[in-house]
């Protein structure tokens, strides 16, 4: 069985079909061509997946496609390259393999909507449940702070 | 000369590897040093980006997974429960009926069609892609099905039915030493090492390779000595989890396979499959894409023999993905096995110590034959000592194959050897950093193994890592019931030699390069690096070279990589084909200018000639060359490395390895004395590399490698039962988090050039993981008074060892 929905993804209306048992994440990747989405665990375990589901960070490799329904998606492609995020990142040198960082960028994303000025605990807490095996933590705490600070004009 | 200054401190771009709440004591948190300043290509030594960042961060960036692949057949794999059993039957007529199932292929379907060659592996070709008659792990690949979508694939597979007549297993390490049952009946050693032929057809044993280091007369010696200390240790199996999953696609076209994989190994596994399907290597091509992390999982035979095989025999396209569940049965790392001893004279010199290895390689042997030879020869660790011996085996047990991981084997040894030297150090109540640094090897000192030491700085390592915890001052306060210690731990491993590269340099028409290697980038910074060094031959700026994606077609081979050897192989080819380069250009200069060679001078974009200053530009230099716009001048080098083959009986040879990794781990950490829990307050990390060529990259390695070894130190392993896997999904499989890293850690880049590295540069990819885990359970030794043998350090592990001995005063 399948169902026809629609979502915004990065801004841009969609309106796909999908199988009533499809996951998210394979929607995104398979019908709509997000490389940023990613399957690394498959248990929503290591946050390589996570979009933001109306501004709210979600394992998309957990949500059935048709609960997108009328949502609007996040995907870090969506972010503009000047996206303070994105260019914090970069500028930190907060990657290696890069593979697990969009993960990173939408749960960074996330924190700085809510909160503008996180302290260094707060970011922890918030990205306790992403994986990074290269080991980049320490560049990434420093990219979200510096994030924040650009967003908060700290 | 140790360029290491902790002092230098000045440069802001640095990162800071502290959490922010450490107390600051003016160290700085990265104690890098400023380097040998300025080069005359400008670009080694630099912290140039990386490639691609904004690309990756931003998810753009295409991996293996995202690049077109057309219409395939999926595959879903049958594995098998038992782990050890005759296959009696294989019953796919279900999954075969299944809608939108194309295919259904057991083991005995492969066999038919590529009888023995079928076998496959680096070290000893005993590997089915799907098993033959009989399954010797839990896991193991039993029957494929191909359909047309990978979700019909999958549980179609599991539809599948086999019978099995179960066979006695083996599981310990050391049962399967004593044996039987045996693993495999003989043993069938690969053409790959020509040194292991003799193995062939060998029977009986599970020991699939033994390696003796034999100097002089450990007996006596230990017999005499004033001190001595003896221990049994454990490091368990773990798994590398690199977070992109396995993924490989295979074309059959044209009587060619074209193969898109996750490898680090293109070259090895174009002519394992050429091998396989009886083809020339020129109709096998091998593409990779960078990878999304490997730490050598993704190396030698992984999907590849399946899905050529596959695709070869059904002349279709074939793609498999391999399962978070299915990539934890694919490799592991080895569960090691180490009893040693080590022994002091009344002066406190280390003048004996023994170490008997067993490698826990699994069903089968993989690389494993070389990890235990080549960590054999390091057993005893980096000091000077007149009297070695060392046994090291590698052991068949009905697992999951273990291969390569990070530190090849010897991180588990250097637990064994760094927690002896320590209990010697305490045994004669020296101070383990003074005690280590009496005994360890200096600069042209000859190891036990026979191999003299070259830019290989142990002292300065271990005196940078110790004065940046502060070593000599007392401990941090800290209320009860947490309690502070401090450890240090030092690792030496020699690099795989010999080894093969090659590099294809282009020079376009418009002055931007194209450099053609088979270095697999995978987070390791390997496209940045190797830009830089032809930048710095060229005097070229970042983004100028580009770096090619391997593909069997078009760069070059290369041994493989891995065994942190592609900064110095690879770069130093990569260095000499542009060399070739600027001479060719300078040549082509001098023509045209009307003045000798000596006198033109290369910058960025021009050559300049010093007496007439008259400069041409590089686009109308080879414009004028070819007399057409967008051509390409090539140059090209090979670099080989070669090696004395370790003595049948001593294990000693004069030249065992073209360099050495040095480094050192200091810990300073609080163990709760009522959960067992640890507290990881500061982790100093040195590592002499030669040459920095970019001092960010080389930071990053040291730090992600020491994130990678706490997980290892406190609660990384896969947990067997009967040959079981249990915790083989990252619901189970714990893995550090940010929650885990350290509060603070300090990098270190000690550089001592190494005589013939590519601007004095070696590798540092595993360097900084070797002695985390030794440096960490010294912490703990000196924190609470208790040793532990076994790793991990979990509290639980903690907790009986504190109640069983009692903390310390």
């Amino acid at each position: 069985m399948s169902t026809t929905i629609e979502m915004s993804l990065n801004g841009t209306p969609e309106r796909i079909v999908v199988g009533d048992g499809e996951l998210l994440l394979d929607a995104l990747r398979r019908r709509l061509g997000c490389t940023s989405v990613r399957e690394g665990c498959g248990v929503g375990m290591c946050g390589a997946c996570t979009v933001l589901v109306n501004g709210a960070s979600t394992s998309s490799c957990l949500t059935l496609a048709v609960r997108a329904d009328g949502a609007e998606i996040t995907t870090a492609e969506g972010l503009p390259p000047d996206h303070p995020v994105v260019a914090a990142f970069v500028a930190a040198g907060a990657l290696q393999c890069g593979y697990c960082i969009p993960g990173f960028v939408m749960m960074a994303t996330e924190l700085l909507a809510g909160d503008p000025s996180p302290d260094r605990e707060a970011i922890a807490r918030h990205i306790a449940g992403n994986i990074c095996r290269c080991g980049t933590y320490p560049e990434i705490l420093n990219a979200i702070a510096a994030a924040a600070s650009a967003t908060s004009g700290g | 000369m140790t360029r290491n200054d902790l002092d230098d401190i000045a440069d802001s771009d640095r990162t800071a590897y502290s959490d922010g709440t450490a107390d600051s004591d003016g160290t700085a948190d990265s104690g890098s040093i400023a380097g040998y300043g300025a080069t005359e290509g400008g670009a080694v030594g630099q912290r140039w980006p990386r490639v691609a960042a904004e690309a990756k961060v931003r998810g753009t960036f295409r991996y293996t997974a995202d690049e077109p692949a057309g219409r395939c057949c999926f595959v879903g794999v049958h594995r098998s429960d038992r782990p050890h059993a005759r296959i009696l039957a294989v019953r796919t007529e279900a999954a075969s009926q299944v809608p939108g199932v194309a295919a259904v292929v057991t083991g005995a379907d492969l066999h038919a069609a590529f009888g023995d060659r079928l076998l496959s592996g680096p070290a000893f070709a005993d590997q089915p892609a799907l098993a033959v008659d009989r399954v010797r792990y839990a896991g193991e690949p039993v029957a494929a099905v191909l359909a047309w979508d990978l979700a019909t694939a999958r549980s179609a597979a599991a539809g599948i039915e086999v019978s099995y007549a179960d066979l006695p297993a083996v599981h310990d390490v050391d049962a399967a030493v004593a044996g039987p049952p045996y693993v495999h009946e003989t043993l069938r050693p690969s053409a790959v090492f020509r040194d292991l032929a003799h193995l062939s057809g060998r029977s009986g044993t599970n020991v699939n390779y033994e390696y003796n280091l034999r100097c002089g007369d450990v007996a006596a010696a230990t017999a005499a000595a004033a001190t001595t200390v003896s221990g049994e240790f454990w490091s368990p199996p773990t798994h590398h989890v690199p977070i992109e999953l396995p993924c490989a696609t295979a074309w059959p076209q044209d009587g060619r396979l074209e193969l898109l994989s996750t490898t680090q190994t293109p070259s090895y596994v174009r002519q394992a499959i050429a091998q396989l399907l009886g083809l020339g290597l020129n109709q096998v091509q091998v593409r990779t894409r960078p990878l999304g992390g490997s730490f050598g999982s993704k190396m030698y035979d992984r999907l590849e023999p399946l899905v050529a095989a596959l695709a070869w025999l059904l002349q279709r396209p074939v793609r498999m993905e391999a399962t978070r569940e299915e990539a934890f049965y694919l490799t592991t790392r080895h569960g090691v096995a180490v009893t040693g001893h080590m022994s002091a004279d009344a002066g406190g010199r280390i003048c004996a110590a023994a170490a008997d290895v067993r490698y826990d390689t699994g069903a089968y042997a993989d690389i494993g034959p070389r990890i235990a030879a080549k960590s054999g020869t390091v057993a005893c660790g980096p000091y000077r000592m007149d009297n070695a011996w060392v046994r090291s085996r590698c052991v068949y047990t009905n697992k999951p194959s273990a291969g390569p991981f990070r530190g090849f084997g010897v991180p588990q040894l250097t637990w064994a050897h760094e927690s002896l030297v320590d209990e010697l150090a305490l045994a004669t109540g020296q101070d383990p950093v003074a005690f280590r640094r009496r005994n360890l090897l200096r600069e042209g000192d000859v190891s036990a193994m026979g191999t003299k030491m070259h830019s290989a700085d142990f002292v300065g390592c271990l005196d940078a890592v110790a004065a940046a915890v502060g070593w000599d001052r007392p401990l941090p306060r800290t209320a009860a019931p947490w309690q502070c210690g401090r450890g240090v731990g030092v690792a030496v491993k020699a690099v795989l030699t010999p080894t093969i590269s090659n590099a294809v340099l282009q020079l376009n028409q418009d002055a931007t390069a194209t450099l053609l290697i088979s270095t697999v980038e995978m987070g390791q910074g390997s496209d940045t690096i190797m830009a830089q060094i032809a930048a710095e031959v060229l005097c070229m700026q970042p983004d100028q070279v580009r770096v090619v994606a391997a593909d069997t077609d078009v760069t070059p081979y290369d041994t493989i990589t891995a065994a942190s050897r592609s900064t110095y192989h690879t770069g130093n080819a990569v260095r000499l084909a542009a060399q070739r380069m600027r001479d060719r250009l300078l040549e082509m200069a001098s023509a045209r200018l009307g003045v000798p060679a000596v006198d033109c001078k290369l910058t960025s974009d021009a050559v300049l000639s010093g007496s007439t200053q008259r400069s041409v530009s590089l686009p109308d230099l080879i414009h004028g060359h070819f007399g057409a716009l967008g051509t390409t001048l090539t140059t090209e080098s090979n670099f080989t490395t070669d090696w004395v083959p370790y003595d049948g009986t001593t294990g000693r040879s004069p030249q065992i390895t073209e360099f050495w990794f040095a480094g050192a781990v200091a810990a300073e950490l609080a163990v709760h004395t009522r959960t067992g829990r640890v507290r990881i307050s500061h982790l100093a990390v040195a590592a002499d590399v030669g040459r920095a060529i970019n001092p960010a990259l080389v930071e990053q390695q040291l730090v992600g490698a020491a994130i990678m070894g706490v997980g290892q130190s406190l609660f990384d392993q896969l947990l067997f039962d009967e040959g079981r896997l249990l915790n083989g999904t990252m619901l189970d499989y714990q893995l550090p988090s940010v929650r885990d890293v350290p509060q603070r850690i300090t990098p270190i880049i000690i550089e001592n050039p190494h005589r013939s590295g590519p601007f004095g540069a070696k590798g540092v990819g595993e360097t900084a993981i070797i002695p985390v885990a030794a440096a960490i359970g010294n912490a703990v030794r000196n924190a609470v008074g208790v040793r532990c043998r076994t790793l991990p350090l979990t509290p639980e592990r903690l907790l009986a060892a504190m109640q069983a001995d009692g903390p310390a005063a």
